[in-house]
């Protein structure tokens, strides 16, 4: 066998010459002249603004865990939800531009005022006055309108998206959710979910109310008077190179800074939920100082964000604030020439100060829009996954279930099994031993159609396992596995899993099987009764049964037992070894088994070394040959 | 020396305080100085304490909100005289000068906005991660016993949410006091250009706000229906998730995919009944502000006609009408983030009032770990260059044993938490949190009580009491089931404290048959595991755990289980090579599994937690009953037919 820790010596490394998580080069420099200061921001804004660039492009390209689509994607996934509400998106765009239409109107109204009263030149006051309320009431109804229709179009495009996003978890290959840490998967479904929901719930409606209302404010000014609004306008532009900046960076800012939060949190719940391991290995100082690295790291994303808004903040302000001056200067001179009138003035001012507001909101919704994009593109990589399969129209002939040649890698070149041969009697229970790593869990796999043999067959019937439907290779053979998991919903949803189909009385036969039927008629709304987190508690004896009666129903001929991973758990195993022998009771077993016991009641034994079965045969016969089963039994009884 | 002079000559310190804080407090395991400890007594004193020790951000804060508000503080008033005196007036000396003025205060308001909001995210940052890492050395200082106390998710939620608030609370306590300021000054202003005219604004600002309350009523309990939907939307998905092998490999796909868009579409009604409420509120803003701006323009225009009003000072109270409704949102706003801070150190302080049970005796005597180690209550002895195997038809027995070798308290308590899920109100709610407070102080009256007087563990003769801690914990190291590992590279789960010389490692990973751990990270002593060593399979988290017991090399090691996950022929392999190199030290090992007993020097059983018999496995297998049932009812238990 080949000496597993070659490499040792290369990947040791001293840790004392680890460089502080925080390069120096970060910190601010405490005697310096003001030059030599700025020239120091600039330099650790830019370092800062390189590790955010890291952080996302690790984001976006995980060597680990599940994939993340492109933009390409992200886009096309939006196109497609907007294509299929054409109608519910243009009104939402008609009414909210008669919403800010009419908002607009009134401070040219309250300038026509002014006029009235100054130089008599407008419409009577009365008058003034009741159009005013008029469109003031016209105003808030639109208003209500349309918030209204975004309220629901918003509401309608998460929802179809979220759901989507869950039927497409629902989908993913059975090898791949085998093989994969759901951890990753649990991060999507509620960070990702949340981020994304607020954006495409609040953030698209918002974008385009501010777009709209930025886009007729600038066509109401240049309607006010051309000579009041064009010096402003060109102001205003002055920051555009300011805001293209912050749009480019602050995403790439935003999702670093919630990446160090994040990481704040796990060290810390590994802490807390570690404490007595912590306190036992005289780790407590080690725990201190990697939160405190933890919160180092985090405040130099946080300076990063905040310098990235200052940079903005000083732009607008000075592009939305000098338009108040501009415009009283421009005002003055253009009333002096007669170019304009006092209302007019007043008009500009208003709309000036107006504008500023859904400006600001355009650029933090798009901000919003694009921190929830790369949140959905981590929901649709899910949807990149390849099935592992594609289901033949062959059913099975029989229930034979016989594996040839089988050979298997999880890493290329790295084959994990060596050529196995077995054939499986029906009815026969075979008991699988080897040490960790030698392939025997992988046998189980490649024999329950989890995953696909890298060579050889693995069949049923005659037709490969993998060929088979899932649906029907479920119904062939199942992998035991010990996750007695209790889903939300009620105790019938629990039950019926691999028979959706299923009458309430196949899921009592079921329940009295394992021997459950008793207490779940206790229950307070019987079959109906809502368990799983937060809801019924069941015990795990309980939660036991459940699962051992959700086999009964999907009733396979052969169940793969992996009791490394068993659902039997010491004990509640006494209470279970009914409901276990009804379970077992007339099927093909194919037990991994941990403890010897198993072995010694099987019919048969195959001894798994490096991937290869050395050993077959029933207990008796491995003793008598004398080999490793003979020699591991000797040091179990002795 | 220089401690000394330090002391001698204490320095005023002007520097200002920034992030992250240098917090320092509870914990003294570090060589950092201490900083004092938060004030504890009352809520309220938990957030003077907090606001104080950064007071003087908070003051610079507020006076750059104050300059910030400038341009809306005078900007209406300097406009309407550059209306009167310059435009109307003709004079363009006069307009050049209030234009000046304007560009002056604008150029202000936007400098000390930038200044103001440096200053709020430094505030804001202070007390975040203040209190981070006050619960960090919180935990760090009570150890195993905090969470016997506290349940874990509210430790975690004080630094992951409240923290949020002490940090909302210092941005609104600068911003109010700025806009107070501004409020009056706007008043003194309105009301000497007309005194009608100002009383309506002064009026109309509270009451519009106020107008809006009772649909606001409604808005929030339909956003909190939203927020409990969407909530109990994202269990499911997670719920999904966590049980994704099962409807996989099992089925039941339709109807759990069907459960959660019937709880989607729940989530969306609930939400589109909310959201158009918030139609409704900001429909009626837009009413109540529109008619308070015609009221206001209407009167205005009677008084300029009358002569009482200048046009300058018509225009000014069009840039007023609206300003002074945002004082008062910012009112409203600090009376609610004050309550929801006040709530948010109630549930800190159950935190950081916790004492650890522990006191150093006044006279420590040293610890000999070569020695033999005595449980007076069952009867125990582990004697020295012996391993120990314990036996117990109940796993929590020997587990028990094992906790009290090691001085640790038993988690056999409810951890009372603080969070007010139960919705009390009034009375009912001070009685309920009184009666929380009770039930912590009794925990933590019985932790002294057990962790002060006689432990009834010997070292060598040496009580456990009569000896510190970290003397305790150096000599006599106990690896449980609940055994954790941590987020890190592989080097850093086996060698925690950089003290191990590669080989050591090397060795203590290949005594505990770990190296296909190894093998399966590319990077190998530089390949990352996940927190909680997600990813591993339980039986190469189990024997990485048991590497690092065995690399830490203590005198006494007490190891539970250890190899419960792991299969029959790797097992075999951990207790030869295990006690091979335990030679000549303490070890203790709880497990009914033959293949560890076969290694035993010597084997204990324990019944009702009390030593019944003890001796040679083979001995006690052939002659005692009890011994016989107990492991052979072991092997049994674990046969699935």
């Amino acid at each position: 066998m080949t000496d597993l820790l070659a490499t040792s010596p290369d990947t040791w490394r001293d840790r004392t010459l680890d460089p502080p998580v925080v390069p120096p080069e970060l910190a601010p420099p405490t005697d310096a002249s003001w030059g030599e200061r700025w020239h120091a921001f600039r330099q650790r804004h830019d370092l800062r603004r390189q590790r955010a660039e890291d952080v996302y492009s690790a984001s976006r390209n995980p060597d680990r865990g599940w994939p993340v689509a492109g933009n390409k994607e992200v886009l096309a996934f939006f196109k497609d939800l907007f294509r299929t509400r054409r109608r519910a998106f243009a009104a939402l765009v008609v009414l909210n531009a008669l919403a800010a239409g009419a908002g607009l109107v009134v401070p040219r109204l309250l300038g026509e005022l002014v006029n009235t009263t100054v130089e008599g030149t407008g419409r009577p006051l009365g008058q003034l006055a009741l159009v005013i309320v008029g469109v003031v009431l016209a105003q808030a109804g639109f208003t209500f309108v349309a918030q209204r229709t975004s309220t629901l179009f918003g509401q309608d495009l998460l929802s179809t998206a979220r759901e989507f996003i869950v039927r497409t978890i629902l989908r993913l290959p059975l090898g791949a959710v085998e093989s994969a840490s759901t951890g990753d998967l649990v991060t999507r479904v509620t960070r990702d979910v949340g981020t994304m929901s607020r954006s495409v719930q609040y953030g698209v409606p918002m974008a385009i109310i501010s777009l709209l209302t930025v886009v007729m404010s600038i066509g109401a000014m240049l309607l006010n008077s051309v000579v009041l609004a064009v010096p402003a306008l060109l102001t205003f532009a002055t920051s555009t190179w300011a805001v293209r900046t912050y749009l480019r960076r602050a995403p790439k800012a935003y999702i670093t800074e919630g990446s160090t939060y994040s990481r704040i949190n796990t060290t810390l719940t590994e802490t807390v939920e570690g404490a007595r391991t912590v306190e036992s290995l005289g780790l407590s100082g080690k725990r201190v100082r990697a939160g405190d690295d933890d919160i180092d790291v985090s405040a130099q994303a946080e300076r990063y964000t905040m310098s990235l808004r200052n940079i903005l903040f000083a732009a607008l302000n000075f592009a939305f604030q000098t338009p108040r001056v501009i415009t009283l200067l421009v005002g003055a001179y253009a009333y002096s020439r007669g170019w304009a009138d006092l209302g007019q003035i007043t008009a500009a001012v208003l709309y000036v100060e107006a504008l500023a507001d859904p400006l600001d909101r355009l650029i933090s919704e798009i901000d919003r829009l694009q921190v929830g994009a790369a949140s959905t593109s981590r929901l649709l990589g899910i949807a990149e996954v390849r099935p592992d399969r594609t289901a033949g129209d062959r059913l099975p002939d029989g229930i034979d279930l016989v594996g040839e040649d089988l050979r298997f890698a999880y890493r290329e070149g790295h084959d994990v099994l060596h050529g196995v041969d077995l054939r499986l009697a029906p009815g026969e229970r075979l008991a699988i031993v080897g040490p960790s790593g030698s392939g025997k869990s992988t046998l189980g796999r490649l024999l329950s159609g989890i995953n696909r043999p890298r060579t050889g067959s693995a069949s049923v019937g005659g037709v490969e396992l993998v060929d088979l439907p899932l649906e029907v290779l479920r119904t062939e053979v199942a992998l035991v596995t010990q996750e007695h998991h209790v889903f939300i919903g009620s105790v019938r949803d629990n039950i019926v899993l691999a028979r959706e189909g299923s009458t309430d009385d196949d899921v009592r036969a079921a329940l009295s099987a394992v021997g459950s039927l008793l207490w779940v008629e206790r229950l307070p709304q019987g079959l109906d009764t809502m368990i799983g987190s937060g809801r019924f508690a069941l015990t795990p004896a309980q939660a036991q049964q459940v699962a051992l009666a959700r086999l009964i129903i999907a009733d396979p001929h052969t169940l793969v037992l992996d009791e490394a991973t068993s659902l039997i758990d010491p004990r509640t195993a006494r209470t279970l070894e009914g409901s276990m022998n009804n379970l077992l009771e007339g099927r093909t077993v194919v037990a991994i088994a941990h403890r010897l016991h198993t072995a010694h009641d099987a019919d048969r034994i195959a001894v798994v070394i490096d991937g290869r079965i050395v050993e077959l045969g029933s207990h008796d016969e491995l003793i008598r040959l004398d080999g490793q089963y003979a020699a591991l039994w000797r040091a179990w009884t002795s | 020396m220089l401690r000394a002079a330090a002391v001698a000559a204490p320095r005023v310190d002007l520097d200002m305080q920034d992030f992250p804080p240098r917090i320092a407090t509870f914990f003294t395991g570090t060589d950092v100085a201490p900083t004092p400890d938060p004030d504890t007594r009352s809520p309220a004193a938990f957030l003077r304490w907090m606001l104080r020790q950064q007071w003087q951000v908070i003051a610079l804060s507020t006076l750059s909100c104050l300059l910030w508000l400038l341009p809306l503080t005078f900007g209406p008033y300097i406009f309407g005289r550059a209306v009167d005196d310059g435009i109307l007036a003709g004079s363009t000396s006069a307009l050049l000068g209030w234009a000046g003025v304007m560009l002056a205060v604008v150029l202000v308001g936007g400098v000390f906005g930038v200044v103001f909001h440096t200053l709020v995210v430094r505030s804001w940052l202070i007390s975040l991660y203040g209190t981070t890492q006050m619960v960090t050395r919180k935990v760090a200082q009570m150890g195993h016993v905090l969470p016997r106390r506290s349940p874990t998710g509210e430790v975690l939620s004080v630094s992951a949410s409240d923290s949020d608030e002490f940090g909302a609370l210092t941005e609104i306590l600068a911003r109010s006091i700025a806009q107070l300021v501004s409020y009056l000054t706007v008043a003194a202003i309105v009301l000497t250009m007309s005194l009608q005219l100002g009383v309506v604004v002064l009026v109309a600002a509270p009451v519009l706000v106020v107008a809006a309350m009772p649909l606001l009523r409604p808005l929030h309990r339909r956003q909190q229906v939203e927020r409990s939907r969407n909530s109990e939307l994202t269990s499911l998905a997670t719920d999904i998730v966590a049980g994704l092998r099962i409807l996989r490999g099992i089925g039941g796909e339709d109807t759990f995919g069907r459960n959660y868009a019937t709880q989607s579409q729940h989530a969306r009604k609930a939400g589109v009944s909310s959201g158009i409420w918030q139609a409704a509120v900001e429909a009626v803003g837009v009413l109540f502000s529109g008619i308070f701006l015609v009221t206001l323009v209407w009167l205005g225009t009677r008084q300029v006609q009358a002569g009482e009003l200048t046009v300058g000072q018509l225009v000014s109270f069009l840039g007023y009408g609206l300003f002074m409704v945002g004082p008062i949102r910012t009112f409203f706003e600090l009376a609610q983030k004050t309550t929801r801070a006040l709530v948010s150190a109630r549930k800190a302080i159950a935190i950081f009032e916790q004492r650890p049970p522990w006191r150093d005796p006044a006279d420590p005597q040293p610890l000999d770990g070569s020695r033999e180690i005595v449980d007076d209550l069952s009867g125990f002895t582990a004697h020295p260059e012996l391993l120990t195997v314990v036996v117990s038809a109940v796993p929590e027995q020997s587990s028990a044993l094992a906790d009290r070798l090691g001085r640790y308290l038993p988690p056999d308590t409810d951890p009372v938490g603080e969070d007010d899920g139960d919705g009390l109100k009034g009375r009912a709610a001070r009685r309920a949190r009184a009666d929380r407070e009770r039930r912590r102080a009794r925990i933590a009256a019985r932790d002294e009580e057990a962790a002060t007087r006689e432990w009834g563990v010997r070292l060598g003769g040496v009580d456990l009491s009569a000896a510190r801690l970290v003397d305790v914990r150096r000599q006599v190291l106990v690896s449980d089931t609940s055994s954790s590992l941590f987020a890190g590279t592989l080097q850093d789960a086996i060698d925690p404290h950089g003290t191990l010389t590669r080989e050591q490692a090397e060795h203590a990973l290949r005594v505990a048959n770990a190296e296909d751990v190894y093998d399966a990270l590319p990077e190998g002593w530089q390949g990352q595991l996940d927190e909680r060593g997600r990813g591993l399979s339980g039986g190469q988290r189990q024997r990485v755990v048991l590497a690092r017991a065995l690399a830490a090399d203590a005198p006494v090691l007490v190891l539970v289980e250890p190899t419960s996950a792991v299969d029959a022929h790797t097992e075999a392999r951990i207790a030869e090579r295990v006690s091979e190199l335990r030679g000549g030290r303490t070890t203790v090992v709880c497990t009914v599994s033959p293949l560890w007993l076969h290694h035993a020097d010597r084997v204990v059983l324990l019944r009702d937690g009390q030593v019944v018999a003890e001796g040679d496995h083979a001995d006690l297998l052939a002659h005692d009953a009890a011994y016989r049932n107990v492991v052979v009812r072991a092997m049994d238990e674990e046969v699935p037919s």
